[in-house]
């Protein structure tokens, strides 16, 4: 057992008039280990941590045990000055006699004290077993691979660029832009999408940073945080990529409303992307315009909001109202969502500008009237309680966004998450974009639908993201916490009595153990840039191979003892 | 009357900062009960409880973050399965599965605390005491 040293803090009062430190330093002088006990007035001040500082260093104890205030208190700011001073973090504890005991039980004068001796011992018992975790670190690739060159990626692209990181776009189609190419105008400001979308491309053709692969599909991704291989095919050619960070933007997909009020068989009932088509290539005629919103969203099978739909339904309603002399156009709808101030303002200019709206229940949807043409279309107006039968010469289908076919295939090469829909999952809601596995990152239409204008907004923050880790030379595993300071630990296998059960596997929520093959069984391997110290993998261990070393079971165990 | 003796294991960003509110808050609360502060309640082996529980502490009490507010990708939904499934274990052996309290997302104010463990004293005081066991751990005591 390690020689240890106890300092107790009286806290000028708030400790000692309650507990009684001359039975604490009656009982504690009973325990062999214990080579110096000592009362100090404050450990929180400079003069005593100086005091402390030498203390220890006069004395021959290798760990030391602070009992004072809570971590969540001054505590952390003693061990942190203890640290600064050179003692090793895992050489000190911290047990908190103030908060949970003595400002708390100061009515049971023979409770409190006899708490605070046990609570020093559970201390003193953690700090004799606790061990240290291993540790690795990777070297980075200071380059990012982005997947996607829709308006998010190339914006995370350029902003990776300005930085001075190198840049591959993987892109499926043959050229960038994404959806941008599809559409004729942005909203809310009505900008022409190719004058939006040619100082991008203009970039990505001419910056030597950036490199882009057209028509390229992913075959595999293999590595970790820092150093991913990503082995794909561009224009029928094999190639791969080693990268410090991935981004993804693979973007989303228009919904197709199939059989919904009679597309496909009715001619002029359309979609808004087949809208903006008819737009670009100048083929648009109508005067008497119907848009029917959440075709395909807001119902049992689709329940949320796409929330791109309403705003592109305003743009082409208003644009028609305002171009085509005497138009009557018309939104049906289940509440119009335009959230934030330039969206609302857009709503209002729209109905200004002559749109009229119809409010519909899902139970009564609108009514289309003809068979092979369309001649108007009935609604129950939820507000008016009366059924309108409106004059037509175009539908326009106002469908939502739906998540990439093979979403779950890349997600599950990068070992991240999609939701119940099948866009990407981040870290939801204290990592925005970030997912799973560090290093990767989604944003755009891929991860939740939106605009292009904050699909650029998130392409720029994820590049934001993923500098802070391509700027280090060397990332470490212990680093890599999504809890504030450093991580808790990793969990190590004890190879000899590992039997391979699996269970580990099933249960680590940051897919960080896996079998491996060795000397011909099976035996788990924890991935240490991946593993974050939750413990499940601890506790579904059937026969105690896989432990944290900083709260082993012998450890606990003996904390456990001392309790009472 | 001898007050019952309860272990609890707090996860760090819930049930741990629930109870550092209630003493900042210096709440008047029985002495009887001592934390170990854990980084995750999935971390809380089912074999901890049951040696503390042969270990004659006469009650466990497990703090969690809520379903969807863990901090480690929802381990702790995995950790409230195993704990339950616990639970049955010890209906059948006869400790009785009120000896295992958990509480997820339940203990992260002050005020919850105290309620939480105020409650779990005034039903643990009704059950007898649970002698230390000797078992194969030895007698834990
Ligand atoms: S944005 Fe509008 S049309 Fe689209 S799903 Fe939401 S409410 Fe429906
Ligand atoms: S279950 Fe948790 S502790 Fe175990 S390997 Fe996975 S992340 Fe690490
Ligand atoms: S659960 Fe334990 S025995 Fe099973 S594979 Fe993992 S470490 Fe090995």
């Amino acid at each position: 057992m390690a020689n240890i040293s106890v300092f107790l803090c009286k806290c000028f009062g708030e400790i000692d008039n309650t507990v009684d430190f001359d039975f604490l330093r009656k009982e504690l002088s009973k325990n062999p280990s214990i080579v110096l006990i000592s009362t100090v007035d404050s450990l929180c001040l400079e003069t005593d941590i100086e005091k402390t500082v030498s203390r220890i260093k006069e004395s021959n104890s290798e760990k030391v045990l602070i009992a004072a205030c809570s971590i969540l208190s001054r505590g952390n700011l003693v061990v942190e000055s203890l640290i600064k001073e050179g003692i090793e973090r895992h050489k000190i504890g911290l047990v908190d006699i103030r908060e949970g005991c003595a400002w708390i039980h100061g009515d049971d004068p023979a409770g409190v004290t006899k708490k605070a001796k046990d609570l020093i011992n559970i201390g003193i018992a953690a700090l004799q077993h606790k061990e240290l975790s291993d540790d690795m670190s990777v070297t980075v690739h200071p380059n990012a691979l982005i997947i996607g060159a829709g308006p998010a990626g190339l914006a995370a692209a350029i902003s990776l660029a300005k930085t001075r990181f190198k840049v591959n776009i993987l892109e499926r189609s043959k050229a960038p832009g994404g959806m941008l190419r599809l559409i004729s105008r942005c909203y809310p400001g009505n900008e022409d999408a190719s004058n939006k979308l040619e100082p991008y491309i203009r970039e990505v053709e001419n910056n030597p940073l950036i490199t882009f692969y057209p028509q390229s599909k992913i075959a595999s991704i293999e590595g970790d945080t820092g150093n991913f291989t990503v082995h794909f095919s561009s224009q029928e050619k094999d190639s791969s990529i080693k990268s410090g960070v991935i981004i993804i933007a693979t973007g989303a997909k228009i919904f197709f409303p199939t059989g919904l009020y009679g597309y496909g068989e009715i001619k002029n009932v359309i979609t808004q992307m087949e809208f903006e088509r008819q737009i670009l290539n100048g083929s648009l005629e109508t005067k008497k315009p119907v848009f029917i919103q959440c075709v395909g969203a807001r119902d049992k099978k689709r329940p949320y909001c796409s929330t791109i739909c309403c705003p592109i339904s305003l743009k082409n309603a208003s644009r028609i109202a305002e171009d085509v002399p005497g138009a009557s156009v018309f939104i049906l709808h289940r509440g119009i969502m335009t959230p934030g101030n330039t969206l609302e303002k857009y709503y209002r200019d729209t109905l200004a500008s002559g749109v009229q709206f119809i409010r519909f229940e899902e139970e009564h949807p609108p009514r289309i009237i003809g068979s092979d043409h369309v001649e108007s279309v009935e609604v129950y107006d939820a507000i008016t309680g009366i059924t309108r039968k409106i004059e037509t010469d175009l539908v326009v289908l106002s469908t939502p966004l739906v998540p990439n076919n093979d979403n779950a295939q890349l997600a599950k090469m990068m070992d991240i998450e999609v939701d119940r829909y099948g866009f990407f999952s981040e870290i939801y809601p204290m990592h925005p974009l970030e997912t799973k596995t560090d290093g990767i990152f989604i944003c755009g239409s891929a991860r939740w639908p939106v605009s292009s204008d904050n699909s650029i907004l998130q392409g720029k923050a994820a590049a934001m993201k993923a500098v802070s880790y391509l700027r280090q030379s060397k990332i470490t595993a212990s680093t890599l916490s999504r809890v504030p300071g450093l991580k808790a630990g990793h969990a190590r296998v004890v190879t000899e009595s590992c039997t391979g059960c699996g269970n580990c596997v099933a249960a680590c929520p940051f897919n960080a153990c896996h079998l491996e093959k060795m000397e011909g069984r099976y035996i788990s391997v924890v991935n240490m840039m991946k593993c974050k110290a939750c413990g499940s993998c601890v506790s579904v261990c059937p026969n105690g191979s896989v432990q944290i070393p900083e709260h082993n079971y012998r450890m606990v165990g003996e904390m456990i003892k001392m309790a009472f | 009357m001898n007050q019952p003796r309860i272990l609890i294991f707090a996860c760090k960003w819930c049930g741990f900062i629930g109870a550092d509110a209630a003493g900042k808050k210096r709440t008047s609360l029985p002495s009887q009960f001592r934390i170990i502060p854990v980084e995750c309640a999935s971390l809380v082996e089912t074999d901890a409880i049951l040696r503390a529980l042969a270990g004659g502490i006469d009650g466990i009490a497990v703090l969690g973050c809520h379903i969807g507010g863990c901090r480690y990708n929802n381990a702790n939904h995995t950790a409230i399965k195993r704990l339950e499934l616990l639970q049955d274990l010890l209906d059948t052996t006869g400790i009785g599965r009120s000896r295992l309290l958990l509480s997820f997302g339940t203990a992260h104010e002050d005020y919850q605390f105290e309620e939480i463990i105020k409650n779990f004293f005034d039903e643990l005081i009704l059950l007898p005491p649970l002698d230390p066991w000797l078992s194969p751990f030895g007698v834990i005591s």
